[in-house]
């Protein structure tokens, strides 16, 4: 026990006394859950809070055009421009201005595109009543151009594209019935109410996002993002860690250690304690700006009131596994260079087939498969099911113990391999 | 202490990862407790390989070592415990003072309390770095490290001291300080295992020396034997030069 209070001691000097190392391992990783945080959440209020621009022209001087644009600006999708630089754009404005990125969407609607849906339907009654049902449709339908900026994700496009198409099949179908009900009311001698009335809805849904214990959760980007990028902190540890030990063996102070009563699992467990103290600090932090600085920020309040206990101990078993993870690089990594360049390219690649950046059920099949062998996925997973869909740490305990089970793998695979480079090397 | 014989050697052989020619190659050597012995030998003659196997960093290929009574083999724990090791490189940790330095050592090697506090105090002043004691290692000069580097092997007071080269790049007041101080330990019946490149330091200090060359121990014995094996009243360097040849080693 002595022995090990001691390497405690050296261990906890050694880290504080790199100043500037210690501040990194805090400040980077909340500028890192800060950053992506308020990134995702901008990206969740564009779509939502008026934040696509969209430059619309409208030569429609009719009804379809109006409808169009009041649908579009009650959406609230979009910030919509009817000029460019105080100009009214011409349709070649309206693509090159898409085209230069300046709009993530340009709309034009055709002169007389109204007049063109009457006429259509006109001819279409006229053909109806004659008894003419094999007659072709006589006329142009009606184009309404969108133009979209190249730059804009393909998610966000489908969704935009999905919206404005709807707003029009909407009008059109309004204008459609108007002219019949004109129609047949002129053609017949008994008048007939607008058909318009018949579209009343009747099939709606309504959604809920719902969690265990019959709570309804409001997901956010808050709620979403600090678990998954704190976890991805919480790995880069491995870096620092690794180096640490390599720097270690390099100065030969752990050749010293090994001469002395103490094994290299006892230096080992040192490091662990140390460094899970500053990982759960790290947590703690972040956790602490979700809740307090981030309403501050104008961004939604991390809500964790009731999970403390599951949250602690599934950041516990997340810090054992990165620093496991990091005690096999560091004793396995001849040089610092290979450290480094191992450590933070294979969290990446975790953090990636994990589902960090993209959700699991998002990913190809074979990622899908590949995925739940990454402990950033097993953590990642405990996160989500406590502060997203109310589980409590009966529920997700399994998750802990695998990332308990991957740190204790690492850990033998670094003591068997420390035991082979004294017998082999 | 056991026996007589502080260390004894049998068949000790190390082959390197990849190597064909054995680093150590069957040594079989005693030696007996209380006194300084030399391991001589030009550069990659196996020196450091021998100190780092009898220190339990690396595990022989072959062969059998006792040390203090102990089986290198399966009682490492133990031989641990009798053992102070002062390495060729500065091994400390240079955020650290030398006080918290030698407070980690020390406690590790079982020292605490006032009494770990006593012989830190009395080394740094034997040694001179009591008024930079508080000071950062890093920033030490290299005189200082190596001086502080000692301390940190000999502060619990072993039984067996290995020295790898402990005067590399110092100079000559620092050189004194240290040669008369491990005389002095020996002379408290500390055996001192020591390797070194300066000749003339091993003739004056070591009470028996052993040449080694591409792994094998090519003479050993008091100095007085050695002359007398090789048929010379020569120092040291001639009959070392005699011995392992003109031939520059990497």
């Amino acid at each position: 026990m002595r022995v090990i209070f001691k390497l405690i001691y050296k261990d906890f000097l050694v880290l504080i006394r790199d100043r500037g190392g210690l501040a990194m391992l805090f400040v980077m990783p909340m500028a890192l859950v800060l950053i992506m945080t308020s990134l995702q959440d901008n990206t969740f209020k564009s779509i939502n809070e008026s934040g696509i621009n969209l430059i619309l022209m409208n030569n429609d001087t009719d009804s379809l055009g109006t409808a169009i644009e009041a649908e579009i600006i009650r959406s609230n999708f979009f910030k919509v421009h009817r000029e460019i630089s105080g100009q009214k754009p011409t349709g070649q404005d309206v693509k090159e201005a898409v085209a230069s990125g300046n709009f993530q969407i340009g709309m034009v609607i055709p002169a007389n595109a109204t007049r063109q849906i009457r006429d259509r339907v006109k001819h279409n009654m006229d053909n109806l009543f004659s008894g003419d049902t094999a007659a072709q449709a006589g006329h142009d339908s009606v184009f309404i151009m969108l133009y979209i900026d190249p730059a804009t994700k393909n998610s966000l496009r489908s969704t935009l594209q999905g919206s404005i198409r709807e707003y029009a099949a909407r009008v059109e179908s309004r204008i459609v019935l108007n002219e019949l009900t004109r129609e047949i009311n002129t053609r017949l001698m008994m008048p007939v109410a607008n058909l318009n009335q018949m579209k009343q809805e009747t099939v709606f849904y309504r959604e809920e996002y719902v969690a265990r214990g019959n709570k309804t959760v409001i997901p956010n980007s808050v709620q979403h993002n600090v678990p998954a990028w704190t976890l991805f902190a919480m790995f880069f540890i491995v870096i620092p860690f690794a180096s640490s030990m390599i720097k270690e063996r390099e100065d030969g102070s752990l050749s010293r250690l090994l001469t002395m009563p103490c094994s290299y699992g006892t230096i080992m467990v040192s490091k662990i304690l140390v460094y899970l103290v500053v990982c759960f600090l790290q947590f703690v932090l972040i956790m602490l700006m979700g809740v307090v600085l981030f309403p501050w920020l104008g961004l939604p309040a991390l809500m964790v009131t009731g999970h403390l206990l599951s949250l602690s101990v599934m950041a516990v078993a997340a810090a054992l596994a990165a620093i496991g993870y990091g005690i096999s690089i560091g004793t396995i990594a001849r040089t610092h260079q290979q450290a480094a360049i191992f450590a933070s390219i294979s969290v990446v690649i975790l953090a990636a087939i994990g589902g960090i950046w993209v959700p699991v059920f998002m990913m190809p099949p074979l990622f899908r498969s590949i995925s739940v062998v990454s402990p950033l996925n097993w953590g990642l997973n405990g996160f989500y099911d406590i502060l997203v869909r109310n589980a409590g740490l009966a529920d997700v305990v399994r998750y802990g113990i695998w990332m308990l089970l991957f740190s204790l793998a690492c850990l033998i695979i670094a003591l068997y391999y420390h035991r082979l480079r004294r017998e082999l090397s | 202490m056991k026996g007589d014989t502080a260390i004894k050697i049998r068949d000790l052989t190390r082959v390197y990862r990849g190597n064909s020619k054995p680093a150590v190659d069957k040594v079989n050597m005693d030696i007996p407790e209380s006194l300084i012995f030399g391991l001589l030998g030009p550069n990659g003659a196996g020196k450091t390989t021998m100190i780092r196997i009898l220190c339990g960093l690396l595990a022989p290929t072959a062969g059998e070592v006792t040390i203090g009574g102990f089986s290198l083999r399966h009682d490492l724990p133990s031989i641990r415990r009798i053992i102070g090791v002062v390495p060729q490189e500065i091994a400390l940790y240079p955020s650290l003072t030398a006080r918290e330095n030698l407070t980690v050592f020390g406690g590790i090697c079982g020292l605490n309390g006032s009494e770990l506090r006593n012989r830190i105090d009395k080394w740094l002043n034997i040694f001179g770095l009591e008024k930079n004691q508080h000071r950062q290692v890093g920033r030490y000069s290299g005189g200082m490290k190596r001086r502080l580097n000692l301390i940190a092997g000999l502060l619990h007071n072993p039984q067996i001291l290995f020295l790898d080269e402990p005067t590399v790049g110092v100079d000559v007041q620092s050189k004194k300080v240290i040669i008369d101080n491990l005389m002095e330990i020996n002379r408290g019946g500390t055996t001192i295992v020591y390797t070194s490149h300066y000749l003339e330091e091993a003739e004056n200090l070591c009470s028996y020396l052993a040449i080694i060359d591409e792994g094998r121990i090519i003479t050993r014995g008091t100095l007085h034997e050695i002359r007398k094996e090789n048929n010379t009243e020569s120092d040291l360097e001639n009959i070392f030069i005699k011995l392992t040849g003109k031939d520059l080693r990497d």
